[in-house]
């Protein structure tokens, strides 16, 4: 089939942050339901990949697999790229504008600098620290919730997440040589420039076990500083794949004539 | 002359399941035989010789959205299913019924050997749509009704009668 097999994993990452584990917090999906894949939308998905072989045995479709991550209790991933940078530089705006009036007002009794201030530094939020380790989407942003506002202590408000990134698939599918998974590049910016794809060999029919390595990102305190601190799980997953014969649609075993209604030769 | 002729059949499937038909531009013929009409659209007339083999094959214009052909039915000379009606169909309606052995059966029942895929269902997937093509009667565009299977259930079938074989 010419359709491309995608599986969704989606994390619910603030879940899986606290409890230090991918199990019960990942909801698996794909679009193979019509080919026989069960147990969709838990984490025990069992994904079928439908191959098919000519009358000479050799394999007659290519089936292509893609992984593509995604976070439960974050910003879509579907929001422009610039969106966190976007929010950061109108913080920054707003909080210039209310310093300003500050300034002009400060002079004037009734005025609780002190107060205005620390009001002010709530309201701009804080950047992540950015190190190599933890280059990314949100990194060098603001703390965001999910509604877009920043959140002035990451530690104790609710805020949204790096998506999950997939940084490696192996096991026993992988191991056996079923599936060649390997990362590539993307120009759809929604799954950050990067994806997960695996061609998969059909021409042996069995279900096979594959393992997710997932890394997600905690916001920590660190020196006075907010960064995301990667924090890598693994998720398991199957694959069945089965494999059937080609015929003729016509005739239901080789080639034949075409069943055309006679008509008179004019 | 070319002992083959490719005829791929390419499907908006979401403008198809959202409009309920496979007009508007949602369906278009494309082959490549060498004297054929019609490229690009429903009505496709694929200019064929005895001895030629004819093979058709579907494909999706989102990668991710699945389209089989499920049926091939020539029509005969009252070609009583000639309007392009384009309506979710029940299989088995229409003209030249049984020509492919196959009408009246669902998307959902079907053949076994499903390697313990639970409940068995037709795969269109293994179907190989090709034929050679008999004498037939020259100048005469032979119509055929061609349904177009996306995904399953009760409105994923949908068909055109517009294209045909014409022999010179």
């Amino acid at each position: 089939m010419p359709q491309q097999l995608a599986v969704i994993v989606l994390v619910d990452v603030g879940n899986a942050l606290e409890s230090r584990t991918l199990d019960g917090n990942t909801y698996l999906f794909d679009n193979m339901k019509l080919q026989g894949s069960e147990n969709q939308g838990t984490g025990e998905l069992v994904t079928a990949i439908s191959g098919s072989y000519w009358s000479d045995g050799s394999q007659a479709s290519e089936q292509v697999l893609n992984w593509l991550p995604y976070s439960l209790g974050s910003i879509p991933p579907t929001v422009p790229r610039g969106y966190e940078a976007e929010r950061a530089r109108q913080t920054d705006e707003q909080a210039l504008t209310e310093l300003d009036h500050l300034a002009a007002t400060s002079g004037t009794s009734g005025t609780d600098a002190a107060a205005e201030l620390s009001r002010i530094r709530q309201s701009a939020g804080r950047r992540v620290k950015t190190t190599r380790r933890t280059r990314g989407r949100l990194s060098g942003q603001k703390v965001l919730d999910v509604t877009g506002k920043v959140v002035s202590d990451g530690g104790t408000q609710a805020h949204s997440y790096p998506a999950p990134v997939i940084t490696d698939i192996y096991g026993q599918a992988v191991d056996e040589k079923v599936i060649y998974p390997a990362e590539y590049g993307s120009p759809d910016l929604v799954t950050d420039g990067w994806y997960w794809s695996a061609t998969v060999d059909t021409s042996r029919p069995g279900t096979y076990a594959y393992t997710m390595r997932i890394q997600l990102h905690q916001l920590v305190e660190q020196g006075g500083e907010s960064l995301w601190e990667p924090v890598n799980l693994t998720c398991e997953s199957k694959i069945r794949v089965t494999t059937e014969p080609k015929r003729n649609a016509f005739t239901k075993a080789g080639l034949g004539l075409l069943p055309v209604p006679p008509r008179a030769f004019s | 002359m070319n002992p083959k002729v490719n005829i791929v059949v390419v499907v908006d499937v979401i403008g198809a399941l959202s409009d309920g038909t496979l007009l508007n531009g949602n369906l278009c013929m494309i082959d490549d035989g060498e004297q054929s009409t019609g490229q690009g659209t429903p009505e496709l007339c694929t200019v064929v010789r005895p001895g030629q083999v004819v093979t058709w094959s579907a494909l999706a214009v989102d990668l991710q959205t699945p389209v089989e052909i499920k049926g091939i039915t020539f029509l005969g000379a009252d070609a009583e299913d000639g309007d392009a009606d384009a309506e979710a169909t029940d299989a088995g309606a229409g003209a030249g019924a049984g020509a492919d052995g196959r009408n009246g059966q669902s998307g959902q029942n079907g053949r076994g050997g499903r390697n313990g895929h639970g409940p068995e269902r037709h795969n269109p997937e293994l179907e190989v749509w090709s034929g050679v093509v008999p004498q037939l009667a020259p100048g005469v565009a032979h119509q055929y009704r061609l349904e177009v299977q996306m995904y399953e259930g009760e409105h994923s079938t949908l068909h055109i009668a517009s294209p045909a074989l014409m022999c010179q």
